[in-house]
């Protein structure tokens, strides 16, 4: 789940890490600003890549920083709507530094990337001047990151980004981060400062660092999420039922091949009973969009006849095919043509007769 | 086979749960009509004493390892405490550990894995369906109808994307010498490139199907090392940019770990890629 910027900045700040001074401004809320601030930035508290670009952050001087916040209210970044805005007094920046610590799958460790250049897309950096980019793998049984790779990392920057690293490694560990990003961090005459941050937590994780909900779910994919499933929604018509994330994905790359479009991704999970299939389909039945749905189960122990009544009981008015391979297969398929549902034996069959269908 | 065979003596974690008793009873029921061992004890802390489908429970796994002599262990227990049973199996001295289990929290599974690799424990997952050798053993949930005995081995990241592949490799007349599901999630402990250096030294093998999908590089590192000529198929190719499709490995950020870029990539590296999954077979066969 990703944080937004001002709980990330809360959380490095407990941490020990500066962050600037600031207040957060909530739409409809009435706020003061400081007089001693001079002059400010305005930031919108939404989580949309290129925020800064998109117009998401605005510079303001201080009798300009209530219209601007206004201003900014009014607006929105890539469609998403401002609710919630950070005004920050701007920092008098020496230099501005890029730091990340992320998790690297094939070494199977926590990676830390640190460079001069900050202040600018990292990915910018990496292409123009990869070597600016210093790159280290921390062994996962230390519990601190080791004085030989702070060395290695800063190259000659001042020291004292190390306690930062050091900080911020402590965050990522205890966190549970996926990512942890400080960019930029900027040297001001006062020390550095995290003027920009971005923490994303593991969703595996959640429930033993007191998050309830995953904010990142819109409402029909938390309505997925209460029944196990894993739903993704896409921009087609075709809904696609599966067992198994990868499973499921082919079937939507298949359909995609087949030229036709799906509506979605839903994996079903393990145990795929009457119920759960009842569920899945009531749930893809709700979506306007749906002209057509597949439902594609492989397993051993999956039993056919148990997942045909819950197909026949959802009671849905869309055309809907069936692709299933487990246990009473014979019994499922008896059950669904008696109720005048297409039941098919392999997963092209059932996607090609899908994509005909919804065409 | 590789990593295990019918005289690997098998202990569960988890065993008194759900899953754990419901796939003793299916691994031990595979284990008779092949006269292999198969699973000798449960471990479930606080319930040793116990039986499951006459399978003695331990309260521990070094207990467990002891009484019966067994080498390796499956993985039922939820994924809160699955790290710790990972470090407890490697303590234990155990050979090979099958994780089933997902939802592991991340940073659990990269200090387990470590620790289980510096005391020589070999690690298979998490989030994955295990292990399954045709006339040998099963040691995890794969359905055991849809193998058959033979020359192929296939590696995935993916439990039924495997079965569907198994499958159709059956129906095709082409039999399985192992089937190894290395698990979704971003850090594992087996990788393509570990399970391909098996492979390699298994008499029985010559050829390998590798069943892969968006994120991360292990894929294309493990096909460029390989001894034996390889097929391979990777999923999520239509999945768009940072949409999450259930795997927490198949986050697309940037190229890096993109479906098509990695085709693109192994196809490079010489290595066919099957565009659908009913291509597999007949590739199969042009490379044995």
């Amino acid at each position: 789940m990703k944080l937004k910027e001002y709980e990330a900045k809360a959380i490095l700040e407990k941490a020990g890490i500066l962050i600037p001074r600031g207040i957060l401004v909530k739409k409809g809320e009435d706020f003061l600003v400081s007089p001693d601030i001079k002059e400010a930035a305005v930031k919108a508290q939404v989580e949309v890549a290129g925020r800064g670009k998109a117009g998401g952050i605005l510079m303001a001087e201080n009798a300009r920083i209530r219209e601007t916040t206004e201003e900014l209210f009014r607006a929105t970044i890539k469609g998403v709507p401002v609710e919630e805005i950070l005004i920050e007094e701007k920092l008098q920046i020496q230099h501005e530094y890029y730091l990340s610590i992320t998790i690297d799958r094939s070494k199977k460790a926590p990676v830390i990337l640190f460079t001069t250049e900050g202040g600018v897309d990292i990915e910018e950096v990496a292409q123009k001047n990869p070597d600016a980019i210093k790159k280290a793998t921390i062994y996962p049984l230390l519990s601190a990151v080791p004085g030989y790779t702070l060395r290695y990392l800063l190259n000659g920057a001042p020291g004292e980004i190390g306690a930062v690293i050091q900080k911020l490694y402590s965050v990522f560990r205890s966190k549970d981060a996926l990512l942890a990003e400080i960019n930029p961090l900027v040297m001001t005459a006062d020390g550095l400062y995290a003027a920009d941050a971005k923490l994303i937590l593991d969703d595996n994780a959640l429930a033993r660092q007191g998050i309830k909900e995953n904010r990142d779910l819109s409402d029909r994919e938390r309505q997925a999420a209460a029944h196990g499933f894993s739903f993704v929604e896409l921009d087609g018509n075709i809904g696609v039922i599966g067992n198994g994330a990868g499973l499921t994905m082919a079937t939507v790359d298949l359909i995609n091949r087949t030229g036709g479009r799906p509506a979605n991704f839903l994996d079903v999970g393990g145990g795929a009973d009457r119920v759960r299939v009842a569920h899945a389909v009531r749930l893809l039945g709700s979506m306007p969009d749906v002209t057509v749905i597949i439902v594609n189960l492989l397993g051993g122990i999956t039993r056919c006849d148990e997942v045909a009544a819950g197909i026949i009981e959802a009671g849905v008015s869309q055309k809907i095919i069936v692709r299933l391979a487990g246990t009473n297969e014979a019994e499922g398929k008896a059950l669904l043509s008696s109720k005048g549902y297409l039941m098919l034996d392999t997963m092209e069959e059932a996607v090609t007769a899908a994509v005909e269908a919804a065409s | 086979m590789i990593y295990a065979d019918k005289n690997t003596g098998v202990i569960v974690c988890g065993a008194t749960g759900n899953q754990g008793s419901f796939h003793i009873d299916r691994m031990n029921q595979y284990a008779r009509s092949v006269g292999g061992r198969g699973v000798v004890a449960g471990v479930t802390p606080g319930k040793g004493g116990q039986e499951v489908h006459g399978v003695p429970v331990y309260d521990s796994i070094l207990k467990a390892a002891r009484a019966k002599d067994a080498s390796a262990a499956v993985l039922f227990v939820p994924g809160s405490a699955a790290g710790d049973s990972i470090m407890e199996a490697a303590d234990a001295g155990l050979e090979l550990v099958v994780a089933i289990t997902e939802h592991i929290p991340v940073h659990d599974v990269m200090k387990a894995v470590t620790y289980a690799e510096v005391r020589g424990c070999t690690v298979i997952g998490p989030n994955c369906p295990g292990l399954f050798s045709p006339g040998e053993i099963s040691m995890g949930i794969m359905p055991a109808h849809l193998a058959t005995r033979g020359q192929v081995g296939v590696i995935s990241r993916s439990g039924t994307l495997t079965y569907e592949v198994v499958h159709e490799l059956t129906r095709a007349g082409i039999g399985q010498s192992s089937i190894i599901g290395i698990g979704g999630d971003p850090i594992i402990g087996q990788t393509f490139a570990d399970a391909l250096e098996r492979f390699a030294d298994d008499p029985l093998t010559r050829a390998v199907v590798i069943l892969g999908e968006l994120g991360g590089n292990l894929e294309e590192e493990g096909a460029r090392s390989a001894e034996l000529p390889v097929v391979a198929f990777i999923a999520g190719t239509t999945a768009p940019a940072e949409k999450r499709m259930g795997h927490a490995g198949a986050i697309v950020t940037g190229g890096e770990g993109d479906a098509n870029a990695k085709i693109m990539r192994l196809r490079d590296a010489g290595v066919p890629v099957a565009d659908r999954l009913s291509e597999i077979p007949a590739m199969i066969r042009e490379v044995l």
